[in-house]
């Protein structure tokens, strides 16, 4: 599904990533865990095509396609979802618009059938009632005013409405409370699938509990300094990332 | 000599001979005013960035007169006449009303309108009128005049998309415990233009403007609102989409005579290519308008190294129990949330306009608001293209903005 090879990338010039290998293999969920700083949102960046983060060697490969110099929406429409870690708030944008956009453009790229607006309206209702989101989320603007609960729920809601094949969701579960934590979970379980892949970064074990990981990968300073199954996680937590350092 | 003044000359020269449109109206205020006023030059106040001397070269070439307009769709039982055919009793409404609003020493090319008249409309709307909708058409010819008066406690709409090269003046007087919804769309043209919409919104009356434009060879919007009554309500959306060499200079003059007033401008504009925005947005609160609450929002955003836009809030405060509040930002597209929809899959120009779309939104007063999109779509702005004439539906469908709208945007 993804394949990262020594994978370097700066970040305004700065050295971040410093060669890190990922294989994730269809049906997995991976954990990427460490201290803030260590690199997991540029490595989700990096992923998911942003400017400001420079490939500089190695290789991105989902599916066997090469990521490298792709435009955001290209990896998009090659399965990519990344839930971001601060959603950005677009006031006089309707969240609908927005889905419903992101969803013709798949289905254009794709060159599938587009969607009625009546089935769109249905699944993207469908979605919002999984994550305990009133259909009055659809209707404001995208994030606008939204508490941070709302806004990963909002990213949630997207990754089930686009229906990619790797979802990478950058500390999705930082600011939940214990209940948004569960509802957000249940999301991502159900879309976990034989044919799909999650790579879930996070700065604590806590969701962990929720989502079971099949690896566990311990990113500091830039690289991949050990990994393991979920029994990691729980180590990392009793101990702490300075052991490792 | 200028061109200024040199139209300006010939004017006054050309006045000597009777007027053939309406000629039992009294121009003569009007000729006072421009014999002693200069008319704007390039550079001159209020003009700094807008350049009035192709307007005057235009203008130079003669008028335009169309005798057999269209003029006004009005429903119910509001009434309209024609000043060149006003009874008697119309010609006392016009005489005592028609400039009531307007300082020609300060909006000069208004009195210009009144020397060169084509084609004007008195409409009145009786007291406590319902749901009276008025449609302002083709009024006569270059220069056009209406004249509204919404009785007291009248409820009305009003929406024009004036035909460039249109100089059009309308003037309205919103009666106590009155309300008035006014809604203007302006698409492109390569003409030059001069506007003033000029209101007098008296105790307890509510007037809400909406204006939404495209730009021309030069478009100058001026709007004068006052409040002239305890607890005068007066909503301003302003919002505009700018391309090629477009320009539009929208210059809102909120006047509170009159103690506990609200005013509110919110003014949206997107500028690309080689186009300019002048904006300019005066607040100005007598020393009797106590209690008086107003606020201005202004925003552009610019798409092009070479678009320009120059906005100024300009606030005149002379009582000391007001609250003002007020802002003018100036940026581009945000690169975070053109990322975030790239990331979605949404292709970078459907993204862009997505975004552009929705900056202008918070510029949308609930009336007119599918009109307004259509004309500021990026799809639309080619010049030439003006927006289509309203269905009675469409005129019918618009909604009173809420107050949490406005609120809600502007804090
Ligand atoms: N856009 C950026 N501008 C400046 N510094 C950045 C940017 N992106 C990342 N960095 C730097 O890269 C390092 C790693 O950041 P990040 O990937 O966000 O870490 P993590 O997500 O693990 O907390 C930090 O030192 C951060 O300051
Ligand atoms: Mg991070």
């Amino acid at each position: 599904m993804l394949e990262i090879t020594d994978l370097r990338a700066r970040a305004v010039g700065k050295p971040i990533l410093k060669g890190i290998d990922l294989a994730v293999r269809p049906g997995e969920v991976h954990a990427i865990m460490g201290p803030n700083g260590s690199g997991k949102s540029t490595l989700a960046n990096a992923l998911a095509g942003r400017a400001d983060v420079e490939v500089t060697s190695g290789d991105m490969r989902l599916e066997g396609a090469s990521l490298i110099g792709l435009e955001p929406e290209a990896r998009a429409h090659l399965g990519l979802f990344l839930a971001f870690q601060y959603p950005v708030e677009i006031p006089g944008v309707s969240n609908m618009e927005f889905l419903k956009a992101a969803v013709d453009s798949r289905d254009a790229a794709l060159e599938r059938e587009a969607m009625s607006a009546a089935s769109f309206v249905k699944s993207a209702r469908e979605a919002a009632e999984r994550l305990q989101l009133t259909p009055e989320f659809l209707r404001r603007g995208v994030n606008a005013g939204f508490s941070g609960g709302e806004k990963k729920r909002n990213e949630i809601l997207q990754m089930l409405l686009l229906e990619p094949k790797l979802a990478v969701l950058d500390e999705t579960d930082s600011g939940l409370d214990i209940d948004a934590l569960r509802t957000v979970a249940k999301g991502i379980n159900a879309f976990a699938s034989e044919t799909n892949a999650v790579l879930l970064i996070t700065h604590y074990q806590r969701l962990l509990d929720h989502i079971e990981p099949d690896f566990v990968h311990v990113l500091l300073d830039g690289r991949i300094v050990e990994t393991g199954d979920k029994s990691l996680a729980r180590k990392l937590e009793a101990d702490g990332y300075a052991r490792l350092a | 000599m200028t061109a200024a003044e040199r139209f300006q000359e010939r004017l006054l020269d050309d006045a000597r001979i009777s007027p053939r449109y309406a000629p039992w109206l009294d121009r003569g205020p009007s000729l006072a005013a421009l014999s002693e006023t200069p008319l704007p030059e390039p550079r001159s106040y209020t003009w700094e960035y807008s350049n009035p001397n192709p307007w005057y070269e235009q203008n130079a070439r003669g008028t335009d007169s169309r005798p057999n307009a269209g003029k006004v769709v009005a429903s119910g039982d509001t009434r309209v006449a024609d000043f060149d055919a006003a009874d008697s009793r119309e010609r006392g409404i016009i005489e005592a009303n028609l400039n009531a609003t307007i300082d020609r020493r300060r909006y000069p090319l208004a009195a210009v309108n009144d020397v060169l008249l084509c084609g004007g409309v008195v409409i009145e709307v009786p007291e406590r009128a319902r749901g009276a909708q008025i449609e302002l058409r083709d009024l006569g010819g270059s220069f056009e005049r209406a004249l509204l008066i919404v009785g007291a406690g009248a409820e009305a709409t009003l929406v024009e998309s004036p035909a460039a090269p249109t100089h059009r003046v309308v003037e309205c007087l919103v009666g106590t415990g009155a309300s008035l919804r006014h809604l203007r769309l302006q698409g492109a043209a390569d003409s030059f233009e001069y506007q003033l919409v000029s209101t007098r919104v008296e105790a307890g009356a509510s007037y809400r403007f909406g204006q939404y434009a495209q730009g021309s060879g030069m478009r100058r919007n001026d709007v004068h609102i006052e409040s002239a009554g305890d607890g005068a309500d007066i909503g301003i959306h302003g919002a505009w989409h700018l391309s090629g060499q477009q320009h539009l200079d929208t210059q809102i003059n909120v006047h509170h005579r009159i103690s506990g007033g609200t005013s509110r401008q919110t003014v949206r504009g997107v500028v690309n290519d080689r186009a300019k925005a002048v904006f300019n947005g005066r607040i100005h609160i007598a020393p009797h308008a106590q209690r008086t609450d107003a606020a201005l929002s202004a925003k552009h955003m610019l798409l092009a190294r070479t678009a320009q836009a120059y906005a100024k809030p300009e606030l005149e405060i002379y009582a000391n129990d007001v609250r003002c509040a007020h802002g003018a930002t100036m940026g581009e597209i945000d690169g975070d949330a053109l990322f975030y929809l790239r990331s979605r899959g949404i292709g970078e120009p459907a993204a862009r306009n997505l975004l552009i779309a929705g900056f202008l939104e918070e510029a949308m007063a609930d009336h007119g608001r599918e009109e307004a999109r259509a004309l500021l779509s990026p799809g639309s702005l080619q010049p030439g293209k003006l927006p289509r004439p309203l269905t009675r539906k469409e005129v019918s469908a618009f909604r009173l903005p809420a107050d949490a709208y406005f609120h809600e945007k502007l804090s």
